[in-house]
């Protein structure tokens, strides 16, 4: 029963109570959204087609120059190499957080609290704090370099710090937690039942795990999957403090554009441009829930 | 939408079938996975090992990040030196809290509405709420500041409230609607069968349920909060800025130890909160506090 | 979509869309077009006398006063020194343009010249500072910059260089040419500024062009040059300090102050070196300025005034290691950058005017489309 999220909710063919006063419960929080959020996203995307003037104070207008600018290959390599390092990122933030969230909720015992909280206590410190933290960590002197020196993984030429390997490991240090908490809620509540049918089903640890663990975690991976996704790919601490040359991201170009260049209304189409390639991912996954979740009503 | 729901990592199960479940887990699960418990080992090594410099490197004699010279409180006493320093810890603390009670506010009205209420509105409500999701920072910040610009709103730390609360309300929504989703309106009905009204109701019995999980949400939004910078950046005004705006505006050129001095306070202040989530429950013979980050 | 909502139709995605559009037209209608810029007056650009008229809002970079000369600025006057800090030039100037009310803020030359242009600033009465006369009886160049006439609206702050910083421990002696970043011996470890005018401008030095060109040709053969020192390079990073420090760079763009600032942290001073490449350093000035929307310019020029005082330009020198122009100070700074006496900057360096220089509208578009190119590869 565990297997999908049980539907909640009224129970289908009762009255819906009075939604007079819970339409009333939306409207403030549906307003502030409206006009705070919505308004000033439009904004943007009318800014694209906008102009500047000599201090760089924007104009509004209809200006294509700057839509037309990102045919300039180098924006579109920069956004595919910002989705292939986030899509790195979540790939090894599962293969870390999966083992660490299955440790802790089926092996945890009565430390499974205190292993919760000290995964949390880092996200209290600042965040730039922690990244630049973790750059001293990575740099080359750095303790990590020392350590896989002495037992002889790494030679004296090796370097993390302002490589590719360095952001995404910049990355998944930042948003690691994000995989970590939805998988150990779904694994937290698996029942151990399940996995005692499969084993007595399929024999095998191996086997019990494939056909029985991962299948019912899938919606916390994806949920992490998202969550982790979503901020690495509007990231550039990461970038900025762990990359080197050639590893700039869309956040640092979008950053550049608003400040460095002043060119806001460039800085709006870059944006447009990756809340589109976002935009056409959340979908995707929004109808892949959907569609697991009319399976799960069946 | 299930973006978040999953990681509530609570209704599915009653609360209380943990205890009897774990001691039945216990008797099987004796065969560790070793692999998985070295990577949980290493995971956690490094998860520290930044952790472990910043808190020594607020302990150098010297303005080194990378030389550790000597021990010492020198960065601690220039940090109690250090108005700025000091007021921007302040300022960071007051937007915190605004925008904690806030967005929990207008969030937890947003999700009862969202889900007791299946009009047009209540799905047109539901898609707005998700775009703050899908928006990188950067954007909702550069929008914010579009925005006051061309309302001729001077930023202030009114404006990085206001843009703070923005961001977390769908973040409180997404988390508090599987709860409210989890609760039985038959329990209100009876309420009113009672003889209250729908406020009565709403005030005295669904209010009160959903209490802890609005508790665990206000730890999560004030933590975000305070860490934020890129809004913060984007939205703050002449008054004192906030503390992670001031570390950025030094980060680029390289920052002061006094920097580490204040990191090392917060962690050690955010342990002696949360050890005290986790225990004083315990004092009051109630199950683990961590129900509370949670959402239990 | 989750149980409880039924999935969006497409008329409700047009209602939230069109939501947003009223929303956004109310908020463009009551602004009256994109960002209302009040037109400064004669009033505002009129100089003030320096004298208490409240708090004094300070925006400048982190880090770039002594703490105790605050200190002592609001023990003396009775002020509170608010505090905020920039990261970057563009970013001072897009919180101006946001309408923020700051009492002082401190542009380079270029963005001074920009700030004046276009009518931002207050003017400065050099006559209301008792020390005035030790920045512009002496330093000539200052009396008359081509960023700002006659200094009617600026007072410089500092003034530096850009040249190359190195680990002399590590890769010896360089040849004091721009070259040297292109040299083999520090390959992989050469960091260049984070700074798009700096890198352009030493790419077009190091070609023997203009500092500040923005000429497609000139701009063409920097890229292409600059593209050749990639493989050397580690990275953009403006921390020089603390990456010759910590070995991560053996070679580095670099600012002269902040190499006189390391001067303090390092144990042997002889390790590293500094050089101004002989092909031209970039010579920059910060300045004290008000913008014309100051709440209290009266406190600002006091503070300027005591900013200028001997004893809080040594301490100032010694604090941040960048060199200001103020008679009498000469010989403490030369003395605090003993090791690295290419840092002190002499009047024939600004005689060589090597500034950055504005250009137009479609100049900036275009240097900053090369220097998304040099960055982005």
């Amino acid at each position: 029963m565990t297997l999908s999220p049980p539907s909640r909710g009224p129970r289908r063919g009762r009255r819906a109570p009075a939604t007079r006063i819970w339409t009333w419960f939306m409207v403030p929080g549906t307003l502030w959204m409206t006009a705070f959020l919505i308004a000033s996203l439009v904004l943007v995307a009318v800014l694209a087609v906008g102009t500047t003037d000599s201090l760089g104070n924007p104009r509004f207008g209809f200006d294509l120059s700057s839509v037309r600018a990102l045919t300039d290959p180098a924006y579109s390599h920069v956004l595919l190499r910002s989705l292939g390092y986030s899509l790195l990122t979540c790939v090894i933030c599962l293969l870390i957080a999966y083992p660490v969230a299955y440790t802790i909720a089926l092996h945890g015992g009565r430390f499974k609290n205190a292993m919760i909280a000290a995964i949390v206590v880092p996200f209290f410190a600042n965040y730039l704090v922690r990244m630049y933290g973790w750059s001293v960590v990575l740099s080359d002197d750095g303790p990590l370099l020392r350590a896989l020196r002495s037992i002889g993984l790494a030679d004296s030429g090796t370097k993390v710090l302002n490589t590719g390997t360095g952001v995404v490991a910049g990355l998944v240090y930042g948003f690691v937690v994000f995989m970590i908490i939805p998988l150990y809620a779904a694994l937290e509540r698996l029942d151990v039942s399940l996995i005692e049918a499969g084993r007595d089903l399929y024999g095998g640890p191996l086997r019990t795990f494939l056909f029985v663990t991962l299948p019912a975690t899938r919606q916390g991976a994806a949920a992490g999957l998202v969550l982790v996704f979503l901020p690495a790919m509007g990231d550039f601490v990461s970038a900025q403090l762990m990359g080197g040359p050639d590893q700039i991201m869309i956040g640092n170009l979008i950053q550049d554009k608003f400040f460095q260049g002043q060119n806001w209304p460039l800085g709006s189409a870059l944006t447009m441009m990756l809340m589109l390639v976002l935009l056409i991912g959340m979908l995707g996954y929004l109808r892949r829930t959907r569609k697991d979740e009319a399976e799960a009503r069946g | 939408m299930t973006l978040l729901r999953t990681p509530a990592p609570t209704d599915a199960t009653p609360a209380e079938p943990g205890r009897t479940r774990l001691r039945r887990r216990r008797g099987r699960a004796d065969r560790k996975p070793r692999v998985a418990l070295a990577v949980t080992a290493l995971f956690f090594a490094l998860l520290y090992l930044p952790i472990a410099v910043v808190v020594l490197f607020s302990f150098n004699t010297i303005k080194s990040l990378t030389v550790f010279d000597g021990f010492g409180l020198r960065w601690y006493r220039a940090f109690l030196h250090d108005e700025v320093l000091i007021n921007s810890l302040g300022t960071s603390l007051k937007i915190s809290l605004v925008a904690m009670a806030g967005s929990v506010l207008l969030g937890t009205a947003l999700a009862l509405g969202l889900v007791r209420c299946r009009t047009r509105l209540g799905s047109v409500a539901g898609l707005i709420m998700l775009v703050p999701l899908i928006t990188p920072e950067i954007v909702t910040g550069v929008a914010s500041m579009l925005l006051f610009k061309g309302l001729g709103v001077t930023l202030s730390t009114g404006t990085v409230m206001i843009s703070e609360i923005t961001f977390s309300i769908s973040y409180v929504t997404v988390i508090l609607r599987s709860r409210v989703a989890a609760l039985n309106p038959e329990v209100e009905e009876a309420a009113m069968d009672l003889g209250a009204t729908r406020w009565q109701a709403v005030r005295l019995v669904t209010l009160p349920a959903l209490l802890p999980a609005v508790l665990a949400c206000s730890v999560l939004i004030f933590a975000l909060v305070f860490d934020d910078f890129v809004l913060a950046y984007f939205t703050t005004g002449v008054d004192p800025q906030p503390l992670s705006v001031r570390i950025y505006s030094a980060i680029r050129f390289g920052v002061q130890p006094t920097i580490n001095a204040v990191g090392t306070l917060m962690l050690a202040g955010s342990i002696g909160l949360i050890a005290l989530a986790l225990f004083i429950p315990r004092l009051f013979g109630r199950r683990g506090g961590l129900d509370l980050l949670s959402g239990k | 979509m989750s149980p409880e909502v039924p999935p969006p139709s497409r008329r409700t995605v047009l209602r939230a869309g069109a939501c947003g559009l009223l929303s956004a037209a109310g908020a463009s209608l009551s602004g009256c077009g994109f960002m209302p810029a009040k037109k400064p007056d004669e009033r505002d650009l009129a100089p003030v006398r320096a004298r208490v008229d409240g708090d004094l809002v300070y925006f400048n970079w982190a880090d770039f006063v002594d703490p105790s000369v605050f200190k002592g600025f609001e023990k003396e006057y009775g002020v509170k020194v608010i505090q905020s800090n920039f990261d970057s030039m563009e970013g001072m100037v897009a919180k101006l343009n946001a309408g923020n009310r700051y009492d002082i803020v401190f542009p380079t030359a270029k963005w001074a010249q920009r700030l004046v242009r276009g009518g931002r600033l207050r003017r400065i009465d050099h006559s209301e500072l008792a020390n005035s006369h030790a920045v512009f009886g002496k330093h000539s160049y200052f009396a008359d910059p081509w960023y700002d006439p006659g200094s009617a609206h600026t007072v410089p702050f500092t003034a530096y260089k850009t040249g190359i910083g190195w680990r002399r421990d590590r890769i010896g002696d360089l040849t004091g040419s721009w070259k040297d970043l292109w040299s083999d011996r520090a390959r992989g470890k050469v960091f260049l500024l984070d700074d798009r005018d700096e890198v352009l401008g030493m790419g077009a030095l190091h070609l023997g062009l203009d500092v500040s060109t923005a000429d497609p040709g000139d701009l063409d053969r920097v890229t292409a040059s600059l593209a050749t020192l990639r493989p050397r390079l580690r990275g953009f990073s403006s921390d020089s300090y603390n990456n010759l420090l910590n070995g991560n760079a053996l070679m580095t763009q670099a600012w002269s102050g902040d190499m006189a600032a390391m001067l303090n942290q390092a144990k042997d001073p002889s390790v590293f070196g500094f050089q101004a490449p002989k092909e031209g350093t970039p010579i920059n000035s910060d300045c004290y300025a008000i913008p014309y929307n100051a709440r209290h310019p009266g406190t600002a020029m006091l503070f300027i005034d005591y900013m200028l005082r001997p004893e809080n330009v040594k301490k100032n020198i010694e604090y941040i290691g960048y060199p200001m122009p103020v008679s009498g100070s000469e010989e403490i700074y030369r003395a605090l950058v003993k090791p690295f006496p290419e840092c002190v900057v002499t009047e024939d360096d600004l005689k060589a005017d090597l500034f950055f220089r504005n250009g137009s509208r479609a100049q900036e578009d275009a240097r900053d489309t090369a220097w998304t190119h040099v960055k982005a590869g």
